[in-house]
């Protein structure tokens, strides 16, 4: 009995050490990169587009859609390497009766095993929800909606060089000054290349209260002060973002002023 | 006494000098004959049969099908998907479990009843029984995935469909080619299930407990597998004894990928010669004192 | 090497251990003797038997079985050897003439009806149909000397083959064992009971803590035998010992039954006597219980004289 446990606990003392020495050493050997994920997902992708729409009655090429992705892992600080469930991927493609959003493309979440197998599920607006009905009229699984894939360890990991822009967005939904009038405004940077850069002009009603410079990160939030106090007698607050980097909202957005 | 019964008596003297050996093939059969009357072997082989068919019949019964699984997504309304999602539950635990009821048991069992010297007194050496045993262990392995695969192949195809199943790259793949990829699927789990087998032979040996021989390769897998799906410790994933129970995937990509099969392939011969040889010291150098 | 030994083991030992269960033990077995090997129980009988077979390797000395080696001959040393260690063990889940089948399977096959002829020589034929799970203990015991005679032996080793069977069993099994040596076949006999070794036995060595204790033939051992033993049991066991110390000539020891053994010359056991009634010490029981063989195998295996005898270690244990 002693014999044994001896045994499992030398077995056990070598897998940790094992384990250890190979985490210490190699933690960016993953087969998991963002090349093989941006080749593999387009490629599943543009398959299951073709065969989705099929059941819908439609003929569409895997040529013309088009298909390109970029992906990201966790962030601007994470490497795009390895297993996780916090793979995005931004997707474009063309087909004419589904227009991509102003941005140009749709965000997929990716979960992504250390077997080089995924599960992604897209942007509904774009491919769709759980079921759809086909041709002939019956509720069947759409297959766009989430879908699995695996990838070959061996396949190119040269970069794709697909890229896109961040999208710049405000977060807050209201304005809330404080006694002295001074407000602050939430605003968001999405998946993509090179976070998000510009500035934003502030104005309530005909008074400009300036303008305020941002520079976030991808993937991350941040809250910044507005430039001039904000007029007791203001009922709400409008920003115009001009992005430099990243992809800004088109139009100005206007929020409303809460009383503090 | 009769007569008779001194006939083997006289002779002896007769029959003075007789060099008998025993190749391999009758220890062979004996092991054969000997799991033939065992209880366990008849009642895997029976579970092999049964259970992918309950299983096949409980899923289809499912209104949302098991989707966190590949090709779970589609098993409740395609039958080569849910051939599939039955394999990879199979290859978590039940396959290891399978062969390891018999390879686990095989020469602990003979410790447990005291036959090693039984069988050590007469004239076959320890490597030929060594060697019948692990053959015997390897045959039934095969026999069990074979009953096993066709079990689950067939009672998902005729319970589900053969509809054209949807593939790992999003690419349609014909039913009949996907019927020729589902069994080819589950004959590349062979190899990794021969490394259990190997790998229970060695627990075995050296537990000289049949509990420990079935056990332990169960658990030990299971381990495997939760260490193959951590990320971080990707580079020992080609080495665990369970990701050539994943090599399968590449067969349903497009384009196909094999790398995956040659490197379990691989894998799993190492994992059995390194078993194989660590036990057959072990029972070569034994002092049998039991029984 | 001469080819007239059965066996020729020189300078034996083996060590499991702290335990030495066999140690510098040379054994010759001249063909067609009958050969007594005699001791406690962890004497080490059964380790040199198993070394015998090949089951254990010796640490050192060498074992020489019909004039092979296993370093020579692998398992072929055991061609012409036939027999079983400790009580013979089979698989339960298969009937008693499945066992020998099988285990004629490993010896490469055996003549045409021998398998019937055993099983009728044991008296086995009509239980041999029978799941081995389902036999007592004699009928196993039984079922090992015909799977034994299986390989048609020129050797045959048995080991203590009537221990633990009842009394009718165990004169079934020495009548069996007299007609087998009988026969011309070379036996080898391990046994811890005097009586066993003296009906049957030319030759015999006597061990003592894995070492040898006497080594020669029977009649040389009578010779040697003391006076007969008795078996006394008093109102006060623990004075009547102490006061054995004023009869130097008797050996007084305490039987694991709690009784006193009493060995040595008349005279001084009537005086001995004498000595308990004049104490006041009362005798309960009276009587001569072993042989002269027994007394004196008795005195050659124990050196715990006016002491209570130590529990045997059983080998197997010792050694896991």
């Amino acid at each position: 009995m002693r014999r044994t446990i001896l045994v499992i606990l030398a077995a056990l003392v070598a897998v940790i050490a094992l384990g250890s020495a190979v985490i210490a050493t190699g933690g960016d050997s993953s087969t998991v990169t963002r090349p093989r994920l941006e080749r593999s997902l387009t490629t599943t992708f543009t398959n299951l587009y073709v065969t989705t729409a099929h059941l819908r009655g439609r003929d569409i090429t895997a040529a013309s859609l088009n298909a390109q992705a970029m992906c990201d892992k966790a962030g601007a600080e994470n490497k795009d390497i390895g297993p996780g469930g916090d793979w995005n991927c931004l997707m474009s493609w063309t087909d004419p009766e589904v227009p991509m959003p102003p941005e140009g493309y749709g965000k997929f979440e990716l979960n992504v095993h250390s077997n080089d197998c995924y599960t992604a599920g897209g942007p509904s607006k774009l491919t769709g929800f759980l079921t759809m009905t086909d041709t002939q009229g019956r509720v069947v699984t759409n297959p766009l909606f989430e879908f699995d894939g695996c990838f070959d360890a061996d396949s190119d990991n040269t970069p794709t060089g697909v890229v896109y822009p961040s999208l710049l967005a405000v977060a807050s939904t209201v304005v809330t000054p404080d006694s002295n009038g001074n407000a602050s405004l939430q605003v968001t940077c999405g998946s993509g290349d090179q976070g998000c850069s510009g500035t934003i002009a502030v104005a309530a009603g005909d008074t400009n209260l300036g303008t305020m410079p941002i520079d976030l990160a991808e993937e991350s939030t941040t809250t910044v002060p507005l430039p001039g106090k904000v007029p007791t007698s203001a009922s709400e607050i409008t920003f115009t973002v001009h992005a430099r980097t990243g992809f800004g909202p088109l139009s100005p957005v206007t929020l409303p002023v809460q009383a503090p | 006494m009769s007569a008779t019964t001194t006939s083997p008596l006289n002779t002896v003297e007769a029959t003075s000098d007789t060099t008998r050996r025993a190749g391999l093939f009758a220890p062979l059969r004996w092991e054969v004959r000997k799991l033939r009357a065992q209880y366990r072997a008849k009642a895997v082989l029976l579970g092999a049969v049964v259970l992918p068919i309950i299983i096949v019949v409980v899923i289809h019964g499912q209104s949302r099908p098991p989707k966190d699984t590949l090709f779970g997504r589609f098993a409740t309304v395609n039958g080569f998907a849910l051939a599939l999602l039955v394999l990879g539950f199979a290859a978590q635990w039940v396959i290891p479990l399978l062969t390891a009821v018999v390879a686990g048991d095989i020469f602990a069992s003979e410790d447990q009843h005291g036959t090693w010297k039984t069988v050590l007194t007469r004239s076959t050496s320890r490597g030929s029984l060594f060697w019948a045993k692990t053959l015997t262990t390897a045959g039934f392995a095969v026999l069990v995935l074979v009953v096993l695969a066709t079990a689950t192949i067939a009672s998902s195809v005729l319970i589900v469909g053969h509809q054209p199943l949807i593939g790992l790259s999003g690419q349609t793949i014909p039913a009949t080619e996907a019927l020729r990829l589902v069994a080819l699927s589950w004959a590349v789990m062979l190899p990794p299930m021969l490394g259990f087998t190997c790998l229970a032979i060695l627990l075995s040996v050296w537990s000289r407990n049949p509990a420990v021989g079935i056990a332990a390769p169960v658990v030990i897998g299971m381990v495997m597998q939760l260490v193959g799906a951590v990320g971080g410790v990707e580079a020992i994933r080609p080495f665990l004894l369970t990701t050539p129970f994943e090599a399968w995937h590449g067969l349903f990509a497009d384009p196909r990928f094999t790398g995956p099969l040659s490197q379990g392939l691989l894998t799993s011969a190492a994992w059995c010669a390194l078993s194989l040889g660590a036990a057959f010291a072990m029972l070569r150098r034994r002092d049998i004192t039991g029984g | 090497m001469n080819e007239l030994l059965a066996v020729d083991a020189t300078g034996v030992t083996k060590t499991f251990g702290a335990v030495r269960a066999v140690a510098d033990i040379s054994v010759r077995v001249a063909a067609g003797e009958v050969y007594g090997v005699l001791g406690p129980n962890g004497a080490g009988k059964t380790t040199f038997l198993r070394m015998l077979f090949g089951l254990i390797r010796p640490d050192s000395g060498t074992i020489r079985v019909l004039g092979k080696t296993w370093d020579e001959h692998g398992v072929g040393v055991l061609d012409g050897v036939g027999g079983f260690i400790e009580s013979p063990r089979f698989y339960p889940y298969l009937t008693g003439r499945q066992n020998l089948e099988g285990l004629a399977l490993l010896d490469g096959g055996t003549r045409p009806g021998l398998l019937e002829d055993v099983l009728d020589l044991v008296e086995m034929s009509e239980r041999a149909d029978q799941k081995v799970g389902g036999y007592s203990y004699g009928m196993r015991q039984r079922l090992g000397v015909a799977a034994s005679l299986l390989r048609e032996p020129r050797l045959l080793v048995l080991d203590e083959p009537a221990n633990g069977l009842d009394p009718a069993g165990i004169r079934d099994m020495r009548a069996l064992v007299k007609r087998l040596a009988g026969s011309g076949l070379t036996v080898l006999l391990s046994s811890h009971d005097m009586d066993e070794v003296e009906e049957i036995c030319d030759n015999v060595t006597i061990m003592k803590r894995g070492a040898v204790a006497f080594h020669g033939t029977i009649s040389k051992l009578r010779t040697m035998a003391p006076d007969p033993g008795h078996l006394l049991s008093t109102t006060d066991d623990d004075r009547a010992l102490a006061l054995a110390r004023q009869h130097p000539a008797l050996l007084v020891v305490r039987d694991p039954d709690a009784a006193l053994v009493v060995t040595g010359p008349q005279p001084d056991v009537a005086a001995y006597v004498s000595t308990l009634v004049r104490d006041g010490i009362d005798l309960l029981a009276f009587n001569q219980t072993q042989t002269p063989l027994e007394a004196l195998f008795f005195m050659l295996t124990d050196d715990t004289t006016h002491q209570t005898l130590d529990r045997p270690v059983e080998l197997t244990q010792a050694a896991r």
